[in-house]
């Protein structure tokens, strides 16, 4: 009977290890690039260039110091609709503190329809066109919206897969602002990209 | 010992059951029926229902979703001489509401679907068993999140029997 109590005590910790395990394998090498697998909380967001709706490269090391909400969207989903209308008043909220939403679009249709849904939803942020390499560097992405909370020093704390409350967002927003680019003081923390969309103004 | 294996199983489809419950982690999956035999005679016309079950939790929009945003379900099928078809009829739309859109009404399928095919046997055509295939086109949601646009294969075969 103790015998049977300690190999089941064995077999579930082995359980829980390896269950851990595929939790924790943070990232994985793929064709030469990052890919976000399993808990990506402290994680280097990956770099990318995507091209903007207004014709712009736009890299996400661009942003280094600010805090980066990459929100994944499409025009046929429904839920990222209920998201945008409060992605707009955030950016608007806390523009001035550092706050950069990026819309990746990841629809297949033209440029101008995703432009005009943007302008409908009244997007004040730059939105950029998805690509299936940033999809895969995120951990191929399936599910919209996902949104990365990505904190000034480039590492990802946070993402949310489907349709968060409007609470938690602003939560984790509020903590990549928090954060610190390492080894550098707070007055120094909010360069302004030269190639992208000041926060708060309109990207299209 | 076959305690302590129940035991085990029992934890592991805890496990499993708890990780397919994170949002995300289940894949949407629309299957298709079967299709019996299908006989027509040459000139004629027959009916053929292709059933369809979405899998549970979740939607994909009707053939008439109420926003030209959202993409509708279709039936794209192609066949060779002397078959054809005359006509994809799709069911009507359930208006729902979704915790994501309390105030909205989406045209949905959800649950088990049917589309009706008209296929029509060519005045010429002579006895054989002619090949009918296509996709199913939809993309789907569930309560929180949505998927990227999917296809599914339909096929099924036609028999022209003259006597």
């Amino acid at each position: 009977m103790k015998r049977n109590a300690l190999v089941f005590a064995a077999l579930l910790i082995a359980i829980v290890a390896m269950i851990a395990a595929g939790k924790y394998i943070t990232r994985v090498r793929h064709h030469n690039s990052v890919t976000l697998v399993g808990d990506v909380r402290g994680v280097p967001a990956p770099d990318f260039e995507l091209a903007s709706l207004d014709g712009r490269n736009v890299k996400l090391s661009d942003y280094r110091g600010k805090a980066v909400v990459l929100n994944f969207w499409a025009t046929w989903c429904s839920p990222c609709k209920v998201e945008m209308p409060w992605f707009v008043d955030l950016q608007k909220k806390y523009g001035n503190e550092g706050l950069v939403v990026l819309g990746i679009a990841m629809d297949d249709s033209d440029n101008a329809k995703i432009a005009q849904f943007a302008s409908e939803m009244g997007v004040n942020y730059p939105v950029l066109l998805g690509t299936d390499k940033v999809s895969d560097q995120y951990g191929n992405v399936q599910f919209l919206p996902t949104t990365f909370y990505i904190d000034r020093d480039g590492r990802i704390i946070g993402k949310g897969t489907g349709l968060l409350g409007r609470g938690e967002i602003e939560e984790n927003i509020q903590k990549a602002l928090a954060s610190r680019v390492a080894g550098v003081n707070k007055a120094q923390t909010s360069p302004t990209p030269s190639t992208a969309a000041k926060p708060g103004t309109a990207a299209q | 010992m076959k305690q302590l294996c129940m035991s085990l199983l029992l934890a592991l489809v805890l496990v499993q059951i708890a990780a397919a419950q994170e949002p995300g982690q289940t894949v949407p999956t629309v299957e298709v029926a079967p299709v019996g035999k299908v006989q027509v005679k040459a000139g004629a016309i027959t009916r053929v229902e292709l059933d369809f079950r979405i899998g549970s939790e979740f939607h994909i929009n009707s053939n008439k979703p109420h926003s030209e945003l959202l993409i509708p379900t279709t039936l794209r099928l192609n066949t060779t001489d002397p078959i054809r078809i005359a006509s994809v009829t799709y069911p009507a739309g359930q208006d729902m509401s979704f915790p994501f859109a309390p105030n909205d009404k989406l045209s949905v399928y959800s649950g088990d679907f049917a589309i009706t095919t008209a296929v029509k046997a060519l005045p010429s055509a002579i006895n054989g068993t002619y090949p009918v295939s296509g996709e199913l086109h939809f993309q789907a949601c569930d309560r929180s999140a949505c998927y990227p646009p999917k296809s599914i294969p339909v096929k099924f075969e036609v028999t022209v029997v003259n006597r």
